[in-house]
């Protein structure tokens, strides 16, 4: 917890006058300076399937039944003895998003921070952006006439300097939440001593959430 | 910070936004984001707004914040709420708290303002608060049925008359042509015999009966201070038993009935024996606290654990191994691994030696057990089946010393006094010379341990458990490969079936033999409260005219059969005492609810007059609830019958009175110490915002307390109104709302835990954002600043290593035995045969001693439940989001066995059980991760109330939450999905020789959960 916690104060606290003092303006004013790449790094053999970014996601935009930004992937692995392995999913924020390009308004987009998001004035609900995406993250939303949604890290609670909702609610500690550009604390580490693979790497889409497997058998990246 | 813009979309121009994606100078701080100072990049391409409505933040300026403990489940994280315009918005966790953290919360000393921007996790119950207490079919008026019992058919009633109705009794439903004269609480008033020809079983006052299902310190105490001090009944009966009494029972016996909850150290273990315990998805503490902590320290290499269990659980998913134990013989396993650990010489013999506090400490151990003390094993004895004490070798020695516990020290074989010996002789049969030279028998505790283990062989253990022998040799060789840094973690499934007393107190066992019991790492139990609430600035305890509850609880828990009147009389009629009509519990942790509604069926041993019951469903929650149906819709057997609840549930379907109750968000002030293990803290409760119940002529809600506290005012009951509360300068003060008492409550721990006064920042802080500033007045303004640090903070916390000094955990059980004297002097009400002292394989048998296994062997799948990590228990079918997840429950089901039956992923099949033969429907579920011959079903679905089915109630726009939207005139409108999926409850096995009651056990009255087995049927 403790390398969760530092990381946000260094991110950006300050900013929001709550913390004072915990991290130093200047530092916060010079990293702000530089390209940042946002991911996620989920650790499955810290993953319990408690579903409660699952939830936590939901209650941030109360999205229709049965649309979800970041579902759970629960598979039967064909080990001995047997057992259950946890994938959390959501939109990759990829370094080459096929949804982009297929978007013929350019309503789709890839933010600095490496965020990709829709310009809502844009989106004129074509779908191709949904057919496009490789792991199923993005959804005609029927309450905004059918535009695409699907997960953007949360942009409007990383203004407010707090963490994305699945990231805060993941007691365990398996979403480690980071910049791949300036990388810190934990995750840094993860970096630079585990093993990361991105879902359908094959496809070279440059998925920035990246996964560490299950240690034992056969508990790879769904 | 700005609200996110966008709530209206298209279009509308949102500076903001703009900003953003410009990247100017607004968000060039937030760094965290993107801001593209380096030339816009592909956030050019955008020029509209990109942002929809958030829900609001905790660090919004325009929101309402309050540190509180969650009720989502019985885990007692803290929470933190976010509420806007009076609405709860969202839930994060407490930083403070150390359920939510792992164990290392932030310095308890931290200001507020520092920590409202950390992250904090709560699990996904608590995400789902909202639709929790905005559920439209809440009830917020008090009902009163308005046709016959269970008719589904209820009118609003004043709250004036409620009370009147309920303290004064009479023709209550007259004009519903029902003429019976209902007595009122005013009638149980009275110091009368309840029974004049057995006096024993106390007063009158025991026909008021009030049973708690989800139950919390704080409303407990006001309960108890009405039902027991004030009513002076001895019935305030909790639900331990279905909540999991069977573990509890094998502790309890263990620590010699000082604790009843110990645990592996999630924090300090390295191996980890999980038995029945479903740590990743449900337990207390919760998967936010022990399944993270483990999932966390299992990824970084520092413990391994192992599941028992019929069925895998999601904690196979980072499992060293599974061991698919059959269930029931959790015990037979458990027997199987300890022998395995005394044939190999593999327990911990340097704890074991040691007899007494001291010599245990030398080694390092702050328990110490009664492994060498000597049992009188001899029938000639007037003290068989007891310790042999001084005075039973020396007439002479009294008092404190002639009480003292006898060893045979390990230096010359002599008989000392426990405390006389740095080291006593462990196994051991003998004679020791008695008074007057007589010749006594004796037996070491380790040696009848050892014997009642050995009564079987490991091939037969393995064969009972069902488990491979080579797999039940690995797990003790491993168990007892980590010194005292391995334990169990035993919860529900170990034992909550009949002989689970036994199963239980074998698995607790394990951990004494590898001397883990209170190590740092080992087997725990909880460090406690960090300060009292009843005493201090105010007593809570204590007041003018406080009853004294005698006699016997409806439930026969902790009650003596051969000191009844009943057994006299059969004594003298036959001979024999037994069978007693239904059993005594002499030896239980208590808490029996099951034996407390068999108790009102049967009006055994006296009459129920009026039943309350609070948060409660026990005809969805008890393993064959169904058969209390018809308890509940008998006027005979329960005259008067109110209910305290948030919903029409199962149960109080056929209740005379719905009382509406708050949700915790709105109320449930409590103060919450941890579950066991370790830790030492209280959590603080307050609401989060304003009551939604209806309200008082004098602006109380309606809720529990308002209700028992006019309750008692009505009928004059010392401990409520004026001059009910002492206080620790001599003057009295009021009892009249629930402030008056929780508020003094949080004031005493505040003191007691000496916190400092809070800063001006944290006054204001409490007193903008937390609704129970509003009552202020009624503390002293000292006592108010030194509360709202507290209060600030959520409750008074700690951390993980906080429990210990110099690695030795402050608040451990001094002593666990290997032979309970307690336990053997207790008897088999049915039978009059004496419970065995120490460990004993028994299966799981009804109350006439036949194995039910056998007994139901037509029937080929036995039945088990789980808890899903989203759920709780009955009352969370509300949880919209955990219900849009998984909108049903499944019959979980072994895939092998599945294609002999010819079934497949979905099927729809019916259970049919030995007691339910027209059963219950579900669809089938295939997987591997269930024992073959085991059928899973979880816990949650199933329902017919919560909004389930059509009620008819009398303008019930105005009762329910949800208005018009869910009532058609008078008809409330169901909601199909409420109605989902199957209970498997609703089969369980009844006792045929109990007037075919839910069966329990006979020692602790443990229900049962492992014992049904049921017939599948295909459905066409």
């Amino acid at each position: 917890m403790e390398t969760r916690r530092s990381f946000i104060q260094k991110g950006g606290l300050v900013v929001l006058g709550v913390a004072g003092g915990i991290a130093g303006a200047e530092k916060v004013a010079a990293m702000s300076a530089r390209r940042r790449k946002l991911g996620m790094i989920i650790d499955l053999n810290r993953c319990t399937g408690c579903q409660s970014c699952v939830v936590a996601c939901k209650g941030q935009d109360k999205t229709v039944r049965g649309q979800f930004k970041t579902r759970l992937l629960t598979v039967e692995a064909d080990d001995s003895p047997a057992r259950l392995v946890f994938t959390p999913v959501q939109c990759n924020q990829c370094d080459n998003p096929p949804c982009v390009p297929a978007c013929p308004v350019g309503a789709a987009f890839k933010l600095d921070n490496g965020i990709v998001v829709t310009d809502w004035d844009k989106c004129r609900s074509l779908g191709n952006c949904i057919k496009a995406c490789p792991y199923g993250a993005r959804f005609a939303d029927p309450r905004h006439g059918r535009q695409a949604d699907k997960c953007d890290f949360c942009l409007g609670r990383l203004e407010k300097g707090l963490e994305p909702a699945c990231v805060e609610a993941c007691a365990a500690g398996a979403r480690i939440f980071g910049d791949f550009n300036h990388p810190q604390g934990e995750f840094a580490l993860y970096l630079r001593k585990r093993k990361l693979a991105g879902r359908k790497a094959e496809l070279k889409t440059g998925p920035n959430i990246r996964y560490v497997a299950i240690r034992r058998g056969q508990g790879g990246v769904a | 910070m700005k609200e996110p813009a966008g709530k209206k979309r298209k279009k509308e121009f949102s500076p903001a936004r703009r900003t953003m994606l410009k990247g100017g100078a607004a968000l060039a701080g937030a760094a965290l984001l993107a801001p593209a100072t380096a030339g816009a990049g592909e956030a050019a391409a955008g020029s509209g707004e990109i942002l929809r409505q958030t829900v609001p933040a905790r660090t919004d300026k325009d929101v309402q914040v309050v540190h509180s403990v969650c009720l989502g489940c019985n885990a007692r994280c803290g929470n933190r709420s976010v509420v806007k315009n009076g609405r709860l918005e969202a839930y994060s966790g407490n930083p403070y708290h150390p359920y939510n953290h792992l164990g290392d919360p932030v310095d308890y000393a931290t200001p507020v303002a520092e920590t409202l921007a950390l992250p904090s996790p709560v699990c996904a119950k608590a995400h789902d608060a909202p639709n929790y207490v905005y559920n439209p079919y809440r009830i917020l008026k008090p009902l009163k049925r308005m046709g016959p019992r269970g008719s589904g058919r209820f009118e609003p009633i004043e709250w004036e008359r409620l009370i009147e109705e309920i303290a004064g009794g009479g023709k209550l439903f007259a004009h519903l042509g029902e003429e019976r004269h209902i007595a009122g609480l005013k009638e149980l008033d009275s110091d009368e015999p309840i029974d004049p020809a057995a006096p024993e079983l106390g007063p009158k006052r025991n026909g008021f009966v009030f049973v708690t299902g989800r139950l919390q310190a704080g409303r407990k105490q006001i309960i108890d201070r009405f039902v027991k001090d004030a009513m002076g009944s001895k019935n305030r009966i909790g639900h331990t038993d279905i909540c999991g009494l069977g573990f509890r029972m094998g502790n309890f016996a263990l620590t010699d009935k000082e604790q009843w909850e110990l645990k592996a150290d999630p924090w300090g273990a390295e191996y980890i024996l999980v038995f029945g315990a479903n740590i990743y998805e449900a337990l207390q503490p919760g998967v936010n606290t022990y399944g993270a902590a483990v999932a966390k320290r299992s990824s970084e290499g520092k413990v391994k654990f192992v599941i028992v269990d019929p069925r895998a659980q999601h904690a196979s998913v980072h499992a060293e191994d599974w061991i698919a134990v059959k269930p029931g013989q959790d015990g037979a396993l458990a027997m199987g691994l300890i022998r395995w650990l005394l044939e190999n010489d593999r327990y911990n013999k340097a704890y074991l030696v040691a007899p007494n506090p001291a010599a245990a400490l030398k080694k390092g151990h702050v328990c110490y057990s009664n492994a060498t003390h000597l049992v009188i094993d001899d029938a000639t004895h007037p003290h068989d089946r007891k310790f042999l004490r001084i005075a039973d070798l020396d007439p002479a020695a009294a008092g404190e010393s002639g009480r003292a516990w006898v060893v045979l020290s390990a230096a010359n074989r002599s008989p000392v006094a426990f405390d006389r010996a740095g080291e006593a002789l462990l196994d051991e049969a003998t004679t020791v010379r008695g008074a007057g030279g007589v010749g006594i028998k004796v037996k070491t505790a380790f040696r009848l341990m050892k014997e009642g283990v050995m009564a079987h062989d490991l091939d037969r253990y393995a064969e009972l458990a069902g488990v491979p022998r080579a797999q039940i040799e690995k797990t003790a060789r491993d168990f007892s490969a980590h010194g005292t840094r391995a334990a169990v973690c035993q919860y529900h499934g170990a034992g909550n079936y009949v002989s689970g007393t036994y199963a239980a107190y074998a698995v607790a066992m394990l951990n004494a033999l590898i001397g883990s019991v209170e190590a740092k790492g080992g087997f725990m139990s909880a460090g406690g409260a960090a300060a009292s609430w009843k005493k201090g600035l105010y007593d809570l305890r204590n007041f003018q005219g406080r009853r004294k509850p005698a006699g016997v609880a409806i439930s026969r828990e902790k009650a003596v059969y051969e000191k009844s009147t009943e057994y006299r009389r059969k004594v003298k009629e036959t001979g024999s005492g037994y069978p007693a009509r239904r059993p005594w519990f002499a030896f239980t942790k208590g808490g029996l609810s099951v034996e407390t509604l068999s108790g009102i069926d049967q009006k055994y041993p006296y009459r129920c007059r009026v039943l309350f019951h609070y948060f409660y469903d026990p005809v969805y929650s008890t393993p064959g609830g169904y058969r209390y149906k018809e308890t509940l819709k008998d006027h005979d057997k329960v005259p008067l019958y109110v209910s305290i609840d948030t919903n029409v549930n199962e149960s109080n379907i056929f209740a005379d009175y719905i009382v509406p109750d708050v949700t915790y968000t709105e109320g449930h002030y409590g103060w919450l110490n941890p579950h066991a293990p370790a830790l030492r803290f209280t959590g603080i409760r307050t609401p989060c915002i304003e009551p939604l119940t209806g309200k008082t002529a004098d602006n109380r809600c309606f809720c529990l307390e308002t209700f028992l506290i006019d309750l008692a005012e009505k009928m004059a009951l010392p401990g409520f109104g004026a001059n009910a509360i002492p206080g620790g300068d001599g003057r009295l003060h009021p009892l009249h709302r629930a402030e008056d008492f929780y508020l003094r409550g949080f004031a005493n721990i505040a003191w007691q835990a000496k916190v400092p006064p809070a800063a001006p920042a944290e006054i204001s802080f409490v007193e903008k954002n937390y609704p129970v500033a509003r009552f202020k007045d009624i503390l002293p303004p000292r006592e108010w600043r030194t509360t709202c640090y507290a209060l600030a903070r959520g409750g008074v916390f700690g951390k993980y290593e906080d429990v210990f000094a110099g690695g030795r955990f402050k608040y451990a059980v001094k002593r666990v035995l290997l032979y309970s004297e307690d336990l053997a002097a207790a008897r088999n009400s049915l039978t009059g045969e004496f419970f065995p002292g120490t460990l004993t394989y028994i299966p799981p048998m009804d109350s006439a001693g036949e194995i039910i296994a056998a007994k139901d062997r037509d029937y080929p799948f036995a039945v088990i439940t789980h808890k899903m990590n989203v759920h709780t228990q009955s009352r969370t079918i509300s949880h919209l989001w955990a219900m849009e997840i998984f909108p049903e429950n499944f019959v979980v089901m072994n895939a092998a066995d599945a294609g002999r039956y010819g079934l497949k992923d979905g099927d729809r099949v019916r259970l049919i059980s030995r007691s339910n033969n027209k059963g219950i429907t579900g669809k089938v579920r295939l997987t591997k991760l269930i024992r073959g011959g085991c059928i899973s079903v979880s816990t949650h679905y199933g329902h017919t109330q919560h909004g389930a089915s059509s009620l008819t109630v009398k303008n019930g726009a105005g009762v329910f939450m949800g208005g018009r939207q869910v009532m058609d005139k008078d008809e409330l409108i169901a909601d199909p999905r409420r109605g989902t999926g199957l209970n498997t409850n609703m089969v369980s096995r009844l006792d045929e020789n109990l007037a075919d009651t839910p069966l329990v056990d006979l020692t602790g009255g443990i229900p049962d959960f492992s014992s049904t087995r049921v017939k599948i049927i295909k459905e066409a």
